[in-house]
């Protein structure tokens, strides 16, 4: 029962950092090309709007976010490897050991 | 060279051919979305994955040599092996990792032909619990650790292996229905393109992850037969000879690629459209560093399963083989078992005719076993350029919607 318990306590703590990063980023990521496309016009668009500058610029930083996430990622992957860890407890990510 | 010697040699030959299999098995776990929605052809794809496994192995510098612990006793916590098992050159323990591993192999071999994505640590762990039930009895099996962390057999394998499909599931689905509101109304042409390299980037993040995570377990192992028949005494680190070889396997058995389960994944479980791809792939990425980082071990194959599935759950409309998924499900449950029942069943062959002999009539019937899967395999081979094709699932799909 108590291992139950455990095994509930670190799903939701994935299950969390899982909506966060898994799904808030391709959202963002959405909304990037969402952005674009508003920049674009034209076909683009099923509504062929005209071209909107500030949809592409807005886009352009909404992908910087999402690499942003894509690197944290490799950090850890890389860090992991060397017997490292990532914190969070300074609110931006550092390399700490594990 | 003494007969410890040469059951050393098939511990590592079976060891590193269980990483080639790992490596083929989870192509599809990285690759079966982008391949599927046509974001990279076939053949790029799995040479994209190979190389950032080998690229991934080679980035594990710190191994743990624990990785038995998880589920069996025949190691110290401080990953050198139990001396009882070591006392006649090692043979005792090398035949469990050999009973174990064949165990593993067959398993793996057994699922690809079937096109069913299972869990290659399953099947290892499964292996290596029957060949320990075989020669150590059931108090050889680490069932629940001691209950002060999540450990054993419950804790690192059953529950996660409940647990992660879930997970992966649910966030797939919220990424999945999300990017779907957040893009309407943009030229389908668009975002098709967008959607592509976001696809491209989280399959290569699943794929670096998985280098540095699976191909770890088998320079674990072989490097605790290496201290077993005391060729190597560095419980803190492992020979570089293992390493390379190891990441050579996987990346090999990687580029290989296991087209079968990469066709199951990629066609059979959902129609998927790159919105989807990418939902499914950054779901699996996240989840899978996000366990690694909180502790909590699961598979990466679930995981993948488990988004791709979701994937197919958030899209309005989107057309789900829940059929295909119950197959998989069943796969799953039985993984650990029937490894288990080959590890077991080796182990005690190898055991009856003892030593040198033994261990070789294992290796034997391993080497008998793939060679008869590979040739049932070529009756209905698929490979790149069939694997993209229709899905046709041989019973009415009216009732799967």
């Amino acid at each position: 029962m108590h291992t139950l318990v455990l095994a509930l306590d670190g799903a939701w703590q994935v299950l969390l950092a899982g909506l966060i990063l898994g799904a808030g980023l391709p959202v963002l990521f959405a909304l990037g090309i969402r952005s674009l496309a508003y920049g674009a016009g034209g076909d683009a668009e099923v509504s062929h709007a005209r071209p909107h500058r500030i949809g592409t610029v807005v886009g352009y930083a909404l992908f910087a976010v999402v690499i942003l996430g894509v690197l944290l990622g490799l950090t850890y992957i890389v860090a992991s490897g060397m017997g490292k860890t990532i914190s969070f407890e300074h609110l931006y990510p550092t390399i700490a050991n594990k | 060279m003494t007969q410890a010697t040469v059951i050393l040699a098939l511990v590592v030959i079976t060891a590193l051919g269980f990483d080639f299999t790992n490596g083929f098995h989870d192509t599809a776990n990285a690759m079966a979305t982008s391949i599927a929605t046509k974001a990279l052809r076939p053949r790029v794809a799995v040479a994209l994955s190979g190389t950032l496994n080998l690229v991934g192995a080679f980035l594990s510098v710190e191994v743990a040599l624990t990785v038995t612990n998880a589920v069996v006793r025949i190691q110290n916590a401080n990953g050198a092996p139990r001396e009882s098992l070591t006392a006649d050159g090692g043979e005792a323990l090398l035949l469990i990792v050999l009973a174990g591993l064949v165990g593993g192999v067959v398993w793996n071999l057994a699922t690809w032909l079937l096109g069913l994505p299972s869990s290659s640590s399953h099947a290892l762990f499964g292996g290596l619990i029957g060949a320990t039930i075989a020669g150590l009895g059931w108090g050889g099996v680490n069932w629940n650790g001691n209950g002060s962390k999540l450990d054993g057999v419950v804790g690192k394998v059953i529950l996660p292996a409940l647990l992660s499909p879930v997970i992966a599931g649910v966030v797939a689905t919220v990424g999945t229905w999300l990017i779907y509101r957040v893009t309407q109304g943009v030229a389908k042409r668009f975002t098709d393109n967008g959607f592509r390299w976001g696809q491209i980037g989280s399959a290569s993040l699943v794929s670096l992850a998985h280098g540095t995570n699976d191909a770890q377990k088998t320079m674990g192992v072989i490097t605790l037969a290496l201290i077993a028949a005391g060729d190597w005494t560095d419980t803190k680190n492992i020979p570089f000879w293992v390493k390379a070889a190891c990441a050579l396997a996987i990346a090999l058995g990687t580029y290989l690629g296991g087209w079968r389960i990469i066709r199951t994944l990629g066609k059979g479980l959902v129609e998927i459209a790159p919105p989807q791809g990418l939902a499914a792939e950054s779901s699996s990425a996240a989840v899978i560093l996000a366990s690694s980082h909180l502790g909590f071990a699961l598979s990466t194959t679930h995981v993948a399963t488990g988004s791709i599935l979701g994937s197919g759950v958030g899209k309005p409309g989107a057309l789900v083989r829940w059929r295909v998924a119950g197959r998989m499900a069943t796969a799953w449950v039985i993984t650990l078992p029937s490894a288990a029942v080959v590890g077991a069943a080796m182990w005690y062959v190898g055991h009856l005719i003892g030593g040198l002999g033994g261990a070789i009539l294992v290796f034997v019937l391993l080497l008998g076993f793939a060679a008869f899967m590979y040739q049932r395999s070529r009756r209905k081979p698929v490979d790149h350029s069939n694997v993209n094709d229709e899905w046709h699932e041989p019973v009415p799909t009216s009732v799967e919607r």
